[in-house]
């Protein structure tokens, strides 16, 4: 036998011994008989090197079974359970690994990135030719890294595991200590989102992730919460939902606010007449269709005066208490010269 | 960089899967499969042919046809029962599968029908490989492209043609030009276009949701040299610095603003360096934040909004 065998020669004689033993394999067995474990050269550094191999293995997705002979006491054993190990039944032609290769590299995040590099290696394994990128060409969707917090997230929505975390909250600034029932994660405009039940509250919340302090902690059991039921998690997401399409009316200088413009469409049916109102006696009047009132407003009080908000009601008061707040910002702040 | 063993590991079952459901394949096919040399591919042969089960007598080994493997082709003839592919794990499936719904999404639309197909069999493949695995993240990409825009975009990028843009900046100028497409950068905040412009002569980031118009032209795009990174927005060294002192409300402000450094202070509120190069948008990112300003440095900024404020709330017929 040679010398020196490498970590993943000896992982991979480990996996296929597990796989083959008739029934179970003892540590002492795996000690004496897999390859690549004789050169442990005590005790403690073949404990440690099994612990570390097992938790490397099932860390790729291969389940090791503990199993306990009952004529053995506390003996116990180890065996891949080869049913739970496989893949069901799955064919990827070479334009499909080409999309899934795509999807692999959309995370910004590097732990995320090396789970989703390992997904296609596996992937690699089912598809009948080397991916073709071609159907793929020139696109480069991302998503935005969701940082330390992601990782432990995502393992604790799965396993239902309550979790605890720093948090500064948005509205105050406030940092606090918060129990969290975790039911989903949401990458949408501006970042990443847990939804879950705060235990404190007793109530639905979202988190940003990007506001959480430090780690994230379990607390309790795996399986230790109910899962929402859809009312409560549809109540829940509710807030990140867009609303039904609307249309706002614009007056706009010639010329100005292209973007908007170009995303025009033409008057709803039971839009007032405007033509008396003396401001498009020098505006084109223009017809946008928005869903968030907010974003809208914050994007076209950036255009200053070229836009005016004529309907709806709410979108031109959100504009003017921006325009309001702006207008004073030189007497109350800046003073430092 | 070494490989991690794990790496190797998992490539190496993944070979065996992959030849006992092809029989007899050349090392460089093997290599282009899995995205490695195929001296890699060599080495990992080799390894694979001397692991097996405990007693490693010549029955218990991974074995191949050593008169094939001289003339270059791999064939498997002993598997010791490890031909199963490996299924993902919970977290590959989720981050595969949000990503691959969120791409379906967002571009779905602007794809051709054969390149929509795919995607949607892709995806559909995936859900029934790993199950209900990915209701755990849901993530949405924003195109913001006019419909026509769009396909005009992936037309483009798909056949490798040029494309002429009329465009409007943040300080609100239309301009039009030529240009090569390179990439289409999607994100949750919005997308971009990655062209080499022939008015400068140079590559520019293209926001999507301000091309006015995109006209596929007759005309092949050209292959340009693009700087790595350069699909990410930076602000240069080059523009003005500005601070902002904001209240805790405003908190989106370092988390979606390339920002040069951001620091919390003990009463939740905080400060951010930003660097300028477009005033417009400096303008525009104050305006939406006023109520949160506490304080803006240099004040001359602070004056600018101020003055563009007013002069729009003239425009409604308010006076200040």
């Amino acid at each position: 036998m040679a010398a020196q065998i490498a970590p993943a020669e000896r992982l991979l004689n480990l996996v296929i011994a597990l796989v083959n033993t008739a029934g179970r394999m003892t540590k002492e067995q795996v000690r004496t008989s897999v390859a690549g474990y004789q050169e442990a050269p005590s005790d403690d550094a073949f404990e440690r090197m099994f612990e570390r191999d097992k938790d490397t293995l099932r860390d790729l997705g291969i389940p090791i079974l503990t199993v306990t002979d009952a004529g053995h006491g506390d003996d116990i054993g180890y065996r891949v359970d080869l049913d739970a190990y496989a893949l069901p039944p799955l064919d990827l032609t070479a334009g499909e690994l080409g999309v899934l290769a795509m999807a692999a590299q959309v995370w910004q995040d590097q732990a995320v990135l090396a789970d989703t590099s390992r997904a296609l290696t596996k992937l690699r394994a089912v598809g009948d030719a080397p991916e073709s990128t071609d159907l793929v060409a020139g696109l480069a969707p991302r998503v935005r890294a969701g940082g330390g917090a992601f990782g432990p997230l995502v393992d604790a929505v799965q396993a239902r595991q309550a979790v605890r975390f720093t948090y500064r909250a948005a509205t105050t600034g406030e940092v606090r200590e918060r129990t969290v029932e975790p039911w989903k994660l949401l990458a949408r405009r501006g970042g990443w989102v847990l939804v879950g039940r705060d235990r404190d509250r007793g109530a639905s919340r979202s988190f940003r992730l990007s506001r959480m302090e430090g780690s994230v902690r379990t607390v309790g059991e795996p399986g230790s919460f109910t899962a929402p039921s859809a009312d409560e998690l549809a109540d829940a997401l509710q807030t990140w939902a867009s609303g039904p399409e609307r249309v706002a009316t614009l007056a706009i200088l010639p010329e100005r606010a292209s973007a908007p413009r170009a995303r025009a469409v033409p008057a709803p049916p039971d839009e007032p007449d405007w033509s008396d109102d003396p401001l498009l006696a020098h505006r084109d009047l223009v017809h946008v269709p928005f869903r968030a009132e907010w974003e809208l407003a914050e994007e076209l009080v950036g255009y200053g005066d070229a836009v005016v908000v004529l309907a709806p009601a709410g979108l031109r008061q959100s504009v003017l208490h921006l325009l309001r707040t702006a207008a004073t910002l030189d007497r109350e702040v800046g003073t430092d010269g | 960089m070494a490989e991690r063993a794990s790496d190797r590991l998992l490539r190496m079952l993944g070979m065996i899967t992959y030849l006992d459901r092809h029989e007899g394949v050349p090392v460089e096919a093997i290599a282009e499969q899995f995205g490695v040399s195929t001296r890699q591919v060599m080495d990992d042969i080799d390894t694979l042919w001397v692991t097996g089960t405990p007693g490693y007598y010549p029955h218990d080994l991974i074995d191949f046809d050593a008169a094939s493997y001289e003339q270059g082709v791999v064939r498997l003839t002993e598997s010791r029962g490890m031909t199963r592919p490996l299924r993902l794990g919970a977290r590959e499936a989720v981050a595969l599968v949000a990503a691959l719904r969120a791409v379906e999404a967002a571009l779905g639309d602007a794809m051709d029908p054969e390149r929509a197909a795919v995607l949607r069999s892709a995806l559909a493949k995936l859900t029934v490989a790993t199950g209900d695995a990915a209701a755990a993240v849901d993530v949405q990409l924003s195109i913001d492209a006019a419909p026509d825009v769009a396909a005009a975009v992936a037309t483009a990028l798909r056949h490798g043609r040029r494309l002429h843009l009329r465009y409007v900046n943040a300080s609100d100028v239309t301009t039009e030009r030529d240009v090569d497409p390179v990439r289409l950068v999607t994100d949750d905040e919005r997308s971009y276009l990655l062209a080499w412009c022939l008015l400068v002569d140079g590559e520019r980031l293209f926001r999507v949701d301000r091309v006015l118009s995109a006209e596929v032209l007759d005309a092949d795009a050209e292959d340009h040299e693009v700087r790595a990174g350069a699909e990410v927005f930076s602000p240069g060294a080059e523009g003005e610095l500005v601070t902002l002192h904001l209240s805790s409300r405003a908190r989106w402000v370092a988390e979606t603003t390339p920002v040069d450094a951001v620091r919390n202070l003990d009463d939740g509120s905080f400060e951010v360096d930003v660097r300028v190069v477009q005033h417009a948008w400096l303008r525009h990112l104050v305006l939406q934040v006023a109520d949160d300003v506490l304080e803006i440095r240099p004040a001359r900024i602070a004056q600018e909004v101020a003055a563009a404020a007013r002069a729009a709330l003239r425009a409604y017929g308010e006076m200040i």
